[in-house]
């Protein structure tokens, strides 16, 4: 499937989650796709939030944004997008912990209402004033994936362990990953650490999977223990060489840290960041051009080795 | 000159000094959960001096990584490499959920003398005069870790009174909606298992009373005085009991962290 197909299946206003963890192993070409074809009111449902999220806040795709960080690690101390749109009223933000986001996308991927947990009681994260999706009248049952509460509290009655928070699943529709093989069918194949991306994954409704290459079906089954995904939980392929850039994707490249660097200052304003989506989303025509921008020698020093699957001829430090 | 000995005045930086602080807080044979940056070189450094048989999980999922190049991020493919398993967030978050982690190094940018922090939004909260990061990991790990270390930057308006959010909750918890102090313990029951054990900022080394559960000042960095750490500090600060001058830096460490652990200059410039 093309690129533009596959992202003509996200509708305005679908809840969506990611593969990754900040600035590693995010679908890039296809956020900045969602950019050019102008998806609104999109609702973003996530662990660790990074970079790519700060692409479509940016250009005004999102109209809530659940999640529990967002930066760009060494390479941007915070999310200047996200920031600026929360202070504007333009964006809702609705926090979560890690822990929390985490389970509320395992109670998605297994089907059931709501997860337990201990983590981060006692915090603000829990203040009822702040659930900004009910100061928004969103969890008037209207929308079938924002749950009517953003959490509760019930006595554990099996082990005597107390009260225990209860966190809602989440169910996104679509769940877009950046992988580094697929097969033909659609057996998925992650290298490096997982982040959450089986949780994200098996929660969603639709799965559109980016891939660094596609190859013979035969040759992951030659070891299922390294797969992720059966082909059925898989809607759409799209095979896109560095489709993560500037993001790292382990065994392949390197985060690219200057582009990032540069993206992060571009965002301090708004008209910073429309002159960085004109100059990378808006005039090249796909993602080979935004490939060719960049240029060969830019992208072979990114190229990971094989041996240590990171690149080590990237300057990374002062010295 | 033995290697051993401490470095002078001058000859290291507050970096260095904050680094080896909290390496020293590592005992050997622990889990030690470290983010990105300083408690990399904290933990990393622990390992390579007094605290060999340390683990180290970084969020993201790499548990007990060898890595020979240091990691700009704990997502990093670095951190994978000579790894004991490379899993992810569900993974490692339970095992700090089922009680696994001894010792997690955090930051934030406001804590409180209860060990408050907030790392989430400054001012108010639905209105923010800067929205951060947010949470992460810092509220589950502060939640459910034996012991947690902070580091931080030593200012009047990051040590307050009152944080304006509770991102991460300290020995005594401010409840909603009347903010009275509660002791961590009473919210948590049968999950309670400790807090933060140290603050390290560019000035002293903090501790906290097992009963009032209130910060104090431990140690006091070469070239302060306890009364500049109190002059720097929104909160009444007890400096009654410091115990002296925070151990300098040996010319081992630093030699260890410039050459051997980062001698890219990623953290340490």
């Amino acid at each position: 499937m093309s690129l533009t197909e596959a992202i003509s299946m996200i509708n305005d206003g679908d809840m969506l989650t990611f593969s990754g963890f900040t600035i590693w192993r995010r679908p890039m070409a296809a956020i900045y796709e969602i950019v050019r074809q102008q998806k609104k009111n999109l609702h973003l449902v996530e662990v660790n939030s990074g970079t790519h999220s700060e692409v479509l806040i940016g250009a005004g795709c999102v109209k809530v944004w659940e999640s529990c960080w967002i930066g760009h690690e060494l390479f941007g101390k915070l999310g200047a997008n996200l920031a600026r749109k929360v202070k504007t009223g333009e964006l809702i933000v609705n926090d979560y912990s890690h822990v929390h986001m985490v389970l509320r996308l395992m109670a998605g991927a297994m089907g059931v209402p709501y997860l337990p947990t201990a983590a981060s009681m006692g915090t603000d994260i829990l203040n009822p004033e702040f659930d900004t999706l009910a100061n928004n009248g969103l969890r008037n049952g209207e929308n079938p994936k924002i749950p009517a509460q953003k959490y509760e509290f019930a006595k554990d009655n099996f082990f005597d362990m107390g009260e225990l928070l209860h966190i809602p699943a989440a169910r996104p529709d679509v769940c877009i990953m950046l992988v580094q093989q697929v097969g033909e069918e659609g057996t998925v194949r992650i290298s490096g650490q997982k982040y959450t991306d089986e949780e994200a994954a098996k929660a969603a409704d639709k799965v559109i999977v980016i891939a660094e290459e596609v190859v013979p079906e035969e040759y992951l089954r030659r070891e299922p223990d390294r797969n992720l995904l059966p082909p059925y939980m898989v809607d759409a392929i799209v095979e896109l060489p560095m489709a993560g850039h500037p993001t790292g994707c382990y065994g392949r490249y390197e985060v690219d840290g200057d582009f990032m660097r540069n993206f992060y200052s571009s965002t301090k304003t708004q008209e910073g960041f429309d002159a960085w989506a004109k100059e990378w989303i808006f005039d090249v025509k796909d993602h080979f051009e935004y490939l060719e921008k960049l240029g060969v020698k830019r992208l072979e020093a990114l190229r990971a080795n094989s041996a240590l699957s990171y690149s080590n001829k990237v300057k990374r430090g002062a010295r | 000159m033995s290697s051993h000995e401490f470095a002078k005045p001058g000859e290291y930086k507050i970096i260095d000094l904050l680094a080896v602080s909290a390496a020293r807080e590592v005992n050997d044979g622990e889990v030690v959960f470290a983010g990105t940056g300083l408690p990399m070189l904290a933990i990393m450094l622990a390992q390579k001096t007094t605290s060999p048989g340390a683990y180290c999980i970084y969020e993201a999922g790499s548990v007990d990584g060898r890595p020979i190049h240091l990691p700009a991020s704990v997502g990093d493919a670095r951190c994978v490499y000579g790894g004991a398993i490379a899993s992810g967030l569900f993974d490692v978050f339970n095992q700090l959920h089922r009680g696994k982690v001894d010792l997690a190094f955090l930051g934030g940018a406001e804590i409180d003398k209860y060990g408050n922090v907030n790392t989430t939004a400054m001012g108010d909260y639905l209105k923010p005069s800067a929205r951060l990061t947010g949470s992460g990991g810092n509220a589950d790990i502060n939640s459910l870790a034996k012991r947690t270390v902070f580091m931080m930057v030593q200012e009047k308006r990051r040590f307050v009174d009152n944080v304006s959010y509770v991102t991460s909750p300290g020995w005594k918890i401010p409840k909603f909606p009347g903010r009275e102090f509660v002791p961590k313990q009473e919210i948590y029951g049968k999950f309670h298992r400790g807090g933060p054990s140290a603050v390290i900022t560019n000035m002293g080394v903090f501790r906290f009373d097992q009963e009032t559960g209130k910060m104090y000042l431990d140690t006091v960095h070469p070239g302060f005085s306890a009364q500049d750490v109190k002059d720097n500090c929104s909160f009444d600060l007890d400096i009654s009991r410091v115990s002296g001058e925070t151990k300098p830096p040996t010319y081992h460490e630093l030699e260890l962290l410039y050459k051997v652990i980062d001698p890219e200059g990623i953290f340490l410039p």
